[in-house]
């Protein structure tokens, strides 16, 4: 009868993705008796990459276990779950890096009520974390400054790229970038609306413009920023792919070697740039050991030690500046590093 | 020629009126780059058509775009590490899985009574599939010569494409399940492949591949200062081969025939499974020749991001050409100004110095006010000739 054997095939399907579902998961942190910590990102990409070999180097260093999880779009809602996720799993401690700390404060409290947390990467201000482990964006925004100013040094008219303004990095990544080049005071808490030319004495930054974290639609703007401005003399990139997005425009414009190009983190082709000269600088962060400290440092909470949290609250990972002399260590540096050979530096 | 009026007034519009008020519109370069993104999307559009007219939908296209482009590159570069023979053995333990599956997806058509084939024919298949299976997983690894490397890894790219779109014509006329669900689910499934085979790392071709990646960025110089990009050659070539298949062959005269009605058009003895799965397929391979241009134009393949959304850039474009979603009408030209429409609003955005923030909201608005006219002016001529064949009945 066909119904019957048609139910049985069903029967068997259910049957085989339930094995298979079990096989791949596990539902209990504490099954093996490690103590076991949770590792989210504020999304998928290659820096987070670079982040997991350090916090699971960490994790071997001391047998502890490490959940690294990496939510995809939308990523403040599925934070959310992964928290959840994670609470429901009996970890011992979570280092997280809020997409909108703002708006997350409730989930972000009611998990550092329940377990251990700190923050990476990005801060949520206000917020019952233990200990935020990061770069101060807003330095690291003017740093990038002054690569713009090395790079040009008479001045010009520059253009910024990032990949969506209003979450915290972005926002004070691009804010330390204008106050550098305006020559303004230090004061992060500024901010000059996206949209409107700037002009200062040296320097013009003509606009930001935004893609949505779409390679495709990066590479398209940088294009249509040469079509609208022929003589723009810098572009700089805020996201880690922005950079490659822009070569790209100028390679295929052949305007490469004649606009700067200041980057943001450390892809592969950036840095490929900066030694062949077709980008000035970038200005990277240590994603390796934000994960590499969180997990030290959660490990030593758990284990009751809070004196390893600094009395301010905040464990600087400076950014660092990388320009055609240091490129080439620094991209050995960062081979060993995700081939897990090398210490922490 | 009537149906793709409204967009092509519309197209004609939106750059009149960006070139009057920016002078940087219309030069070679901007040109140039509107051309090439028009056509990568054209070509995703155009597949997509065709799954539209048979009153179909594919929402994978953009998940598709991102497997493809990964694949390629993973190929393509095998990193030092890996053993020899890596890249042709994954190609057959992919293979055979796939073929594992396609005899599963029969098996259970059978079930249904909506499969002619026989079982042995089946067995073959799943003992086929095996074999590949095994052969890339236990055969000792050597290195293809790289000349037969690269056509290798491109047109098995390619191959795949077109066996996903056969394996969404086969669940959804075989088993009988909704376009949407299955092609939803592939969304989600070739995603979630793609990020796991490439474990999130951004792949790319690095600087080598010119004469490859010339596929999607070169140029073919037309006078001193303006080149037509290749990929404007390559839809070009699609869109009359597509033209043809769907307007001047009887394939295309039953896909829009069981479009607007599917039972009918079997009832008239028209096996429209099988047009129905060759629908899906071509969509498929075109995302898939898209996919691969895609990925030699941007040179940076984010698996989590890559191509996301772009099923609805297809699926606008294709409406906007006049392509009812409700199936049996469509034009290749006018997916094509379409798509082109999409881009060129996008590019003006820019040039203008609109606020990004504002993007969507223009697009949206525009499409949708484009939408409106052509609907109020078909309606204006259906009106027209009411009254005319009113006053003269004969």
């Amino acid at each position: 009868m066909p119904t019957r054997s048609s139910t049985r095939v069903v029967a068997l399907l259910f049957l085989g993705l339930g094995a298979g579902l079990a096989a791949c998961g596990k539902s209990d942190a504490s099954a093996d008796g490690k103590k076991t910590f949770g590792y989210v990102t504020n999304g998928i990409a290659s820096f987070w990459v670079i982040a997991k070999a350090g916090a699971l180097a960490a994790g071997e260093e001391l047998d502890v276990d490490v959940e690294v999880r990496m939510p995809g779009p939308p990523e403040d809602a599925e934070q959310k779950r992964t928290i959840e996720e994670l609470l429901a799993m009996n970890v011992d401690g979570i280092a997280i890096s809020p997409v909108k700390p703002d708006n997350q404060l409730d989930v972000i409290n009611e998990a550092a009520a329940r377990t251990h947390l700190i923050t990476h990467d990005s801060d949520a201000p206000g917020s019952d974390r233990l200990v935020y482990i990061g770069m101060d964006n807003y330095l690291a925004g003017r740093m990038c400054g002054e690569l713009v100013k090395e790079a040009l040094p008479d001045g010009g008219e520059i253009m910024i790229f990032v990949g969506r303004l209003g979450q915290d990095n972005a926002d004070l990544r691009r804010q330390g970038l204008i106050d550098e080049l305006l020559d303004r005071s230090m004061d992060s808490t500024r901010h000059d609306k996206p949209g409107e030319e700037l002009k200062g004495d040296k320097y013009t930054i003509l606009d930001t413009r935004t893609d949505n974290f779409d390679s495709a639609a990066a590479k398209s703007q940088a294009e249509d920023a040469l079509a609208k401005y022929p003589d723009i003399d810098g572009m700089v990139g805020l996201f880690a792919y922005n950079p490659p997005a822009i070569l790209e425009a100028l390679a295929a414009a052949g305007k490469k070697g004649e606009v700067q190009v200041i980057a943001f983190d450390e892809d592969t082709v950036t840095l490929q740039a900066i030694e062949d000269g077709s980008c000035h600088g970038t200005v990277v962060q240590n994603p390796y050991r934000y994960g590499y400290e969180s997990v030290k440092m959660l490990a030593a909470i758990a284990e009751g030690d809070k004196s390893v949290i600094p009395a301010s609250g905040f464990l600087d990972i400076p950014a660092r500046k990388i320009t055609k002399d240091s490129v080439v260590d620094f991209r050995t540096e960062l081979e060993s590093l995700i081939a897990g050979t090398a210490e922490v530096k | 020629m009537k149906k793709i009026l409204g967009i092509t007034t519309l197209l004609i519009v939106v750059v009149a009126a960006t070139a009057a008020l920016s002078p940087n519109f219309l030069t070679a370069y901007n040109v140039q780059n509107i051309i090439r993104w028009s056509a990568l999307f054209g070509i995703l559009s155009v597949g997509v058509a065709f799954v539209i007219v048979t009153g179909g939908i594919d929402l994978s296209i953009g998940s598709v775009v991102g497997l493809v482009g990964c694949t390629l590159a993973m190929l393509l570069n095998p990193i030092d590490e890996r053993p020899p023979g890596w890249a042709w053995k994954s190609v057959f333990q992919i293979q055979g899985c796939i073929a594992i599956v396609a005899a599963v997806i029969w098996g259970l058509a059978r079930f249904y009574g909506r499969s002619r084939g026989s079982g042995r024919r089946l067995l073959w298949l799943g003992l086929a599939g095996a074999a590949l299976f095994a052969a890339g997983r236990y055969a000792p690894g050597f290195d293809l010569p790289a000349w037969l490397h690269l056509p290798f890894v491109v047109l098995w790219v390619l191959a795949l494409s077109l066996q996903i779109g056969l394996l969404h014509g086969l669940l959804i006329t075989k088993i009988g399940l909704q376009p949407f669900v299955v092609t939803l689910c592939g969304l989600l499934f070739y995603r979630g492949l793609t990020r796991w085979v490439a474990a999130d790392q951004t792949q790319g071709f690095g600087s080598g591949f010119t004469g490859l990646r010339k596929l999607a960025t070169g140029k073919l110089p037309l006078t001193d200062d303006f080149a037509l990009p290749v990929p404007a050659i390559a839809l070009a070539v699609l869109a009359i081969l597509s033209g043809v298949l769907l307007n001047k062959t009887i394939f295309g005269r039953y896909m829009l025939a069981l479009g607007r009605n599917e039972t009918a058009t079997r009832y008239s003895g028209i096996d429209t499974d099988r047009y129905v799965i060759l629908a899906y397929a071509i969509c498929s391979l075109l995302a898939g020749i898209g996919g691969i241009l895609f990925a030699l134009d941007i040179n940076s393949i984010q698996p989590s991001g890559h191509g996301n959304f772009y099923e609805l850039y297809a699926i606008a474009a294709a409406v906007l050409g006049g392509c009812s979603l409700r199936g049996g009408e469509g034009s290749i030209l006018g997916v094509v100004i379409g798509a082109a429409v999409m881009r060129v609003l996008y590019n003006a955005i820019n040039v203008l110095g609109i606020p990004t923030q504002l993007e969507f909201a223009i697009i949206g608005l525009v499409i949708l006010g484009g939408v409106i006219a052509d609907e109020l002016v078909k309606r204006l001529a259906a009106k027209r000739r009411a009254a005319r064949q009113a006053r003269d009945p004969a």
